[in-house]
């Protein structure tokens, strides 16, 4: 099987760890290399994070630093430490990582990597989209070397950080709308998805059963499990790997293609994934795959499957 | 059903063939009182919609006053939408010649004594942009504790249709819907989330033509005309927006709401005259919206068919 080059963007974050290990376990995927960015947490991090994930699926693979804050903030970036914790990664305790990242910047590592698949390189990215940005402000020729961009991020309908924008859209929004701009198509895995990505406590439980890296899904995502079901919610939701399930397997999901823009003006709206749905005056450019409906028990049989090819 | 005090309203419009069946819906019941009708510049200009709110009133034997609205919105320049209603606003079947003339008075001046010399605070229903809305609650705040409540139709939650952020009506006058979502008055907000979902199929047209009486053969060809439009954009139904504020006061009971904080955006690249919904409850501001967000299609049908029915007797 012809494989597809990957580079995995991350600000592991709960969520980015799971669906890093889930990432490294599709078949289809052949994960080049991960690029870390301010998001969820600082981007010293990250960068530890997601060295310890790597070291947990029994990989050896080089992690590149990226941004540390958003293309055109003067602050670092807002973490979201409220849901992932004061080290990003559900306050689980661990070594640092034994492989240091690379000296190479994500944007530049992009590139290479771009120029040495020669066209068939996909970007999954489930961070703000500073880093990416950058690769397309600094390579004019990028887009044509990249076949596809699936992002979790976004929202058609409603946000989550603010009533209309969703968390790594708003940390970045100039970041965002440089990458839907780009011609490159972009799979936006938004909230109207993830939220249907749910796992609840027993399905969390039974994941823990399965091996070590089931137990570190359940351990690293027991408080949010905890937040979550105290806000009235079915379950915990699974954005990231909702993101990286659609990429592999996309018929477990409902699609549209659209127009999409990033709003970066507005009072209440900055940040806001500007969505045309049934709009008179379409936006000229179809240059977004929405994905916006999934198949929830299918998805979570998928992350069993996966994370039960680790052995146990 | 007959001890309940029929509710006092005044109906506030951009006729268009959507607030035409709007207006026949509340005319049709006397549940509701229609203690005045207003126009307002949106669908087309103000003299077109006021021209075509004298031939629908006299159509449907209403007696009462008739004001004009103003002619454009408050800072915005003004916008109509041809392609929907047509060069008239109301393109399709013929109407009777107007029996009916508008008073001297401006709608906002009348809207005001009406309130005034009601006895039980009073309804508003405007089926277009707000601006004369706007124009009366900033000269006569004095009047807010009289307004029971405002059942509007615009706007939409998740999504818009002119722009793919906002609505027609709210997008026309931005500023306006941002004085009256800020008004304080309760607002009962019927936007795209609901009015997509109420759609008159082709088979409801007949239905209603079959009543048989003027009304209802107008009636049946407004929804044609209405329909064609949209068929050709991809719809299965017409989206009988307007008439979903009237019903809201009618048969609460055939739509789900929810309460939440919505803001007007009045700026922006691409969201300017959205409706800015607080669904998830991601700041700590109180609802100002009882949002309807789904109908009971099949019931919204029956009710449109029993309205015309009522025409009957009339």
């Amino acid at each position: 099987m012809e494989r597809i080059p990957v580079i995995f963007d991350c600000d592991t974050g709960i969520d980015d760890a799971i669906a890093i290990l889930l990432a490294l376990k599709i078949p289809a995927f052949d994960i080049k290399g991960f690029t870390c960015v301010a998001g969820n947490t600082p981007l010293p991090k990250v960068l530890r994070n997601t060295g310890h994930v790597l070291e947990l699926a029994g990989v050896d693979l080089p992690v590149y630093a990226g941004a540390d804050k958003p293309l055109f903030a003067d602050a670092t970036a807002p973490t979201a430490e409220h849901v992932h914790g004061k080290n990003g990664l559900g306050d689980l305790e661990f070594d640092d990582p034994k492989r240091a990242p690379e000296s190479m910047k994500a944007w530049d590592y992009i590139y290479e990597e771009a120029k040495r698949q020669n066209g068939a390189l996909e970007l999954i990215a489930t961070a703000p989209l500073t880093n990416l940005a950058m690769a397309f402000l600094k390579y004019k020729e990028l887009p044509k070397l990249i076949r596809r961009i699936v992002i979790m991020g976004g929202a058609a309908s409603y946000g989550n950080v603010t009533p209309a924008a969703e968390f790594n859209i708003y940390t970045d929004p100039e970041a965002a709308e440089i990458v839907f701009n780009s011609g490159v198509p972009v799979h936006m895995v938004g909230l109207d998805v993830t939220l249907k990505a749910w796992f609840n406590a027993e399905e969390s439980e039974k994941l823990s059963a399965v091996n070590e890296q089931g137990m570190f899904c359940h351990l690293v995502g027991r408080g949010e499990m905890r937040y979550s079901l105290g806000h009235g919610f079915p379950g915990m939701c699974l954005h990231d790997p909702c993101a990286v399930i659609y990429a592999a397997y996309p018929e477990l999901y409902k699609t549209d293609t659209v127009g999409v823009h990033v709003e970066t003006l507005g009072k209440y709206t900055r940040g806001k994934t500007v969505t045309d749905f049934l709009s008179d005056k379409q936006f000229p450019v179809k240059n977004a795959v929405i994905v916006y409906d999934v198949d929830r028990e299918a998805f979570r049989d998928k992350v069993f499957e996966l994370i039960g090819s680790y052995s146990a | 059903m007959e001890n309940i005090k029929p509710i006092p309203v005044i109906l506030e419009g951009d006729p268009g063939h959507d607030d035409a069946i709007a207006w026949v819906l509340a005319n049709s019941t006397d549940r509701l009182k229609i203690l005045g009708v207003c126009t307002s510049a949106g669908n087309q200009t103000i003299e077109k919609t006021t021209y075509n709110a004298q031939r629908i009133l006299t159509l449907i034997g209403y007696k009462g006053p008739l004001a004009k609205g103003r002619t454009r919105p408050l800072i915005e320049e003004p916008m109509n939408a041809p392609s929907v209603h047509g060069e008239s606003g109301l393109d399709g079947p013929v109407l009777p010649e107007p029996e009916i003339e508008p008073v001297e008075e401006d709608s906002v001046v009348l809207m005001a004594r009406l309130i005034e010399e009601s006895e039980e605070p009073v309804t508003l229903v405007p089926t277009g942009p707000l601006t004369n809305i706007a124009a009366l609650l900033t000269e006569r705040p004095d009047l807010k504790p009289k307004i029971a409540r405002i059942s509007l139709m615009g706007g939409g939650l998740a999504s818009g249709n002119w722009t793919p952020a906002a609505e027609f009506n709210i997008l026309v006058d931005p500023e306006a819907a941002d004085v009256v979502f800020r008004s304080g008055v309760p607002i009962l907000m019927a936007g795209l989330d609901v009015t997509e979902k109420a759609l008159i199929f082709p088979e409801d047209f007949e239905r209603i033509r079959a009543v048989g009486n003027p009304v209802a053969k107008v009636v049946a060809e407004w929804l044609e005309f209405f329909y064609h439009f949209h068929r050709d954009i991809g719809y299965t139904g017409a989206p009988v927006h307007d008439p979903c504020a009237v019903a809201a006061l009618l048969h609460p009971e055939i739509m789900t709401m929810k309460d939440v904080h919505v803001d007007i955006e009045l700026t922006g690249k691409y969201c300017r005259g959205m409706t800015v919904a607080d669904m998830y409850g991601s700041t700590d501001k109180k609802p100002n919206v009882r949002a309807i967000l789904n109908i009971d299609r099949k019931a919204f049908a029956d009710l449109l068919v029993e309205a015309v029915k009522a025409y009957d007797e009339k």
